[in-house]
């Protein structure tokens, strides 16, 4: 949902303003307020579920403090809605910043535990604290006033419409930014997060307290909707709707959040009565009827796959003119709607519909790829600044790094100067990978020290370190799969953005700036390692190789005094590794110092300076290539005769 | 053995292989040639299934087995031994060993056959023997190849591909892996090979294609294939496994 024509936005809006006159009743117009309300919760979950990767079922509880404080600046305090608005925003958050603690340690359904705990023990409290919110009993509440007069209806359904726009405009400027690309980032690999010198620690944080302020807004403006709260609301079920909102919409997209709250909030409704029932069993028959002939006439799919979902709608279908009553079926029925949404549309409804509309559409332009460019490196800077400081960039004294009994690394000396690119050898299991973990300080050594530019960073946090001018690759590719190629070298160049949430959210000039400005240098890197024409696509979609190159020029794009390549020949075939070798080259002359761990002995020998072997967690030996190459004990170990 | 006609295959909006068509034929080894993003593990997915085909045909054993999944092109006996080797880390070396076997368990074949079996790999690769119990993700890289090879074996099948086996590896293993993969040839094994190491694997194999930018350009026998001078230039160059 990168490029949403402006003008579908605005008529939506439209549709929105114009439904006061549009819809016979209040009753309505109360339904549309819902669903508003709930997207702009949605927005939020998304946040946490969509781009950051975690789970959340403490949303309710989230979206129940809202309504509270709403409800009790009100009873308590007589303050109005106007100021519980930007209260309940805050309060939440800070809620928001507790839930992140346990994102912090746990994953998965772990997390997914912990925030369930969390949730509930937020309706609890609720309801057990009845000196301030009156407990079982609920609270009422005014439409709000504006100035001296009350708002009607539809006033108040107006200011939703607003607030909601508003919520759209900032959710999709946040994810638009060098924020939203740190979540996304963090959800792929946090591991290489850290190591681009951004906080997986912050950013998480930072995600469940934005998300948090988006619920806290939500259930503000529910609670006044509604004119009447009660702990009961928030419940476990809740949270759960608003999961599978998100799941049936689509995540990452406006419109699948407000999908997905039509649905949770119509369906029901629709289901109410038998006539509505047969109706959208119907339509929605008919839609997968044609969808499904459409596909396979087009040969995107085989009869056999759209088997199931044809008949079983049209089951359904079928069904809705049996029944007499709806009353004994409604909850089943309903059930196996979300079943067959969730299991056939992975992607969510908005997802599935775009994925199937390129399908159709590469039927017409078979759009074959684009060639991959080489190496061409001297058309830019390869770093932003030149390499000044003391000639000894880095000194590695008595590191050990021990997993319980096992040694990984025993007692490694040794130091590098500046300018100057190192070979790391030996054997596979040696300890060239545990080296390079602890350099970047994914692993804290169990005993040593580790200077660089003449400063300690023995213990610190890997996005300490890269910031201070350590970037590195992975011998296991560690891109950002989902995010694209041009996306995942900005993530790199994190650091030399400037704005926080007031830039962002108002798109001040320093943003637009440092937007346009790292985007044309992020163009510059992927052109280094001839990327630049796949800019567009989704880093897991480059063959492997090419997935090496890009993370050189992630790596690059920190800026780095230091350079650390994991193996970056695996794979490439005689003329790739020339294209290497000319990169490197240009690296170290661009004042850049490179340690290279590598099997490929021709690479070693054209790169380094001078090469150290590692043998069972210890430096055998040490010196110029040529004369490593020739010692007896290497070719005993590692080159073989 | 293996017949390949005009195969297309990609992922999302890309098509990576534009029509490529070769075959293997029974007890040859066939090297695939090219540089990095030509499509060569690409091929090996859509061959073993792992990733759908977008057009063409592919015949195995006499008969068209295009569009199947993964499962049934093992069970038919075509066993992939995949790039970056993914054994099953927390598992022993003797469980992996035996997973490979599945698919003839399943069939109903006699344990004592498979033991057999597992005592011909433990006797190919005499470091997996010392590390039996051991678990798949502690042992090194090199032994972590050699587990993927001898697991792919395990299936006692009819075409094994085997992608990129000397990847990541110490030079001293590398030629090692290559000793192994000649024997097999040398017992009459069907081998599909694509490898970084183009002038080893040429050495190993009996026929082999060059891959440019998703097309077939250059074929024919290794010893030819090794003397082309334009295929010297690109791939063979400068890379000196042995």
């Amino acid at each position: 949902m990168r490029t949403q024509p402006w003008w579908g936005s605005l008529g939506l809006l439209l549709l929105l303003c114009g439904l006061p006159w549009l819809l016979p009743n209040d009753y309505y117009l109360h339904l549309a307020e819902t669903i508003l309300i709930y997207t702009v919760l949605l927005y939020g979950l998304d946040i946490v579920v969509g781009y950051t990767g975690q789970v959340s079922l403490g949303h309710a509880g989230l979206f129940g403090v809202g309504a509270y404080v709403a409800g009790v600046l009100s009873i308590k305090l007589g303050l109005g809605f106007w100021l519980a608005i930007p209260a309940a925003l805050l309060i939440t958050a800070l809620f928001g910043g507790l839930l992140a603690l346990p994102a912090l340690r746990v994953v998965g359904p772990y997390l997914a535990m912990v925030t369930l705990a969390f949730g509930t023990i937020l309706q609890i409290l609720i309801n057990e604290m009845d000196f301030l919110t009156d407990g079982p009993l609920g609270i009422k509440l005014a439409k709000p006033w504006l100035g001296h007069h009350p708002l009607t209806v539809s006033e108040y359904y107006a200011t939703v419409v607003a607030i909601f726009a508003l919520a759209t405009v900032l959710m999709n400027r946040l994810v638009r930014s060098h924020w939203g690309r740190a979540f996304e980032a963090l959800r792929d690999s946090p591991i290489a997060t850290d190591c681009m010198g951004v906080s997986v620690y912050r950013y998480k944080v930072l995600a469940f307290v934005l998300s948090a302020g988006f619920a806290g807004v939500s259930g503000c403006l529910y609670a006044y909707s509604e004119q009447y709260i009660s702990p009961n609301t928030y419940n476990f079920e809740l949270t759960i709707l608003f999961l599978l909102a998100i799941i049936m919409g689509g995540r990452k997209s406006r419109l699948g959040a407000l999908l997905g709250s039509t649905i949770i909030v119509l369906l029901p409704k629709l289901l109410d009565d038998i006539q509505s029932f047969r109706l959208t069993a119907v339509i929605l028959a008919l839609m997968v009827l044609l969808g499904s002939a459409l596909s396979v006439h087009r040969g995107l799919t085989t009869v056999r796959r759209v088997l199931v979902p044809v008949v079983g709608t049209a089951a359904i279908a079928l069904v809705s003119f049996k029944l007499d009553a709806m009353t004994d079926w409604r909850l089943s029925i309903f059930g196996v709607m979300i079943l067959l949404v969730v299991y056939y549309l992975q992607d969510g409804i908005v997802g599935f519909s775009l994925h199937w509309v390129a399908k159709l559409r590469r039927d017409h332009d078979h759009v074959g790829h684009a060639a991959f460019h080489s190496v061409d490196v001297g058309q830019a800077p390869i770093t932003a600044h030149a390499s000044r400081g003391p000639e000894s960039l880095l000194e590695v004294a008595d590191v050990v790094m021990a997993f319980g009994g096992l040694k990984a690394l025993n007692a490694v000396s040794y130091t590098m100067s500046r300018g100057s690119v190192l070979g790391l050898i030996g054997p596979n299991g040696s300890g060239k990978s545990t080296m390079m973990n602890v350099l970047t300080g994914l692993y804290k050594p169990t005993a040593g020290h580790i200077a660089f530019k003449g400063l300690s960073i023995t213990g610190k946090e890997p996005s300490a370190i890269a910031r201070s001018g350590i970037a590195r690759t992975f011998q296991n590719v560690q891109l950002f799969g989902e995010m694209t190629v041009l996306d995942n070298v900005l993530v790199g160049l994190h650091h030399r953005f400037n704005s926080g949430l007031v830039g962002i959210c108002l798109r001040l000039p320093a943003f637009k700036r440092d937007e346009d400005a790292l985007r044309t240098r992020g163009q510059q890197l992927l052109q280094m390692v001839g990327l630049h024409a796949h800019a567009d696509e989704l880093a897991r979609n480059l063959p492997y190789g090419k997935q090496r190159l890009l993370e050189i020029a992630r790596a690059l794009a920190l800026d780095p005094e230091l350079l650390l390549l994991d193996e970056p020949a695996a794979g490439l075939t005689a003329a790739d590794i020339t294209e290497l070798l000319a990169l490197i080259e240009a690296i170290r002359a661009a004042g850049v110092s490179v340690v290279l761990i590598e099997h490929h002995m021709d690479v070693i020998q054209a790169a380094c300076d001078h090469v150290i072997v590692f043998d069972f967690g210890e430096i055998i030996a040490a010196g110029v290539p040529a004369a490593v190459q020739a010692n007896p004990k290497v070719i005993e170990a590692y080159l073989g005769a | 053995m293996l017949d390949v006609e005009n195969l297309e295959a990609g992922y999302g909006k890309v098509t990576v292989l534009k029509g490529i068509s070769f075959t293997v034929p029974k007890g040859k080894v066939v090297s695939l040639i090219g540089s990095n993003g030509a499509g060569k593990t690409t091929t090996m997915r859509a061959l073993s299934g792992l990733l759908s085909t977008q057009a063409g045909r592919v015949r195995f054993k006499g008969s068209d087995v295009t569009g199947k999944r993964s499962d049934q092109m093992a069970n038919l006996g075509l066993a992939h031994s995949p790039e970056g080797r993914r054994v099953f880390t927390t598992m022993s070396v003797l469980d992996n060993l035996t997973l490979g076997a599945y698919t003839r368990l399943r069939r109903g074949e006699a344990s004592r056959q498979i033991k057999a079996d597992l005592e011909r790999q433990f006797a190919l690769f005499p470091r997996l023997a010392e590390r039996k119990t051991q678990l798949a993700g502690t042992l090194s890289g090199g032994e972590q190849q050699m587990l993927a090879m001898a697991r792919a074996l395990m299936m006692n099948p009819d075409l094994i591909l085997l992608d990129e086996p000397s990847m990541g590896l110490a030079p001293i293993l590398v030629a090692e892996i290559f000793a192994i993969i000649r024997r097999l040839r040398d017992e009459g094994v069907t081998m599909l090979l694509v490898e970084q190491f183009a002038s080893a694997a040429l050495k190993v194999s009996d026929y082999g294609y060059v891959l440019e930018h998703g097309r077939i350009t250059v074929e024919g026998s290794a010893e030819r294939l090794s003397q082309n001078p334009a295929v010297v230039a690109a791939y063979l160059g400068g890379n000196h496994a042995h």
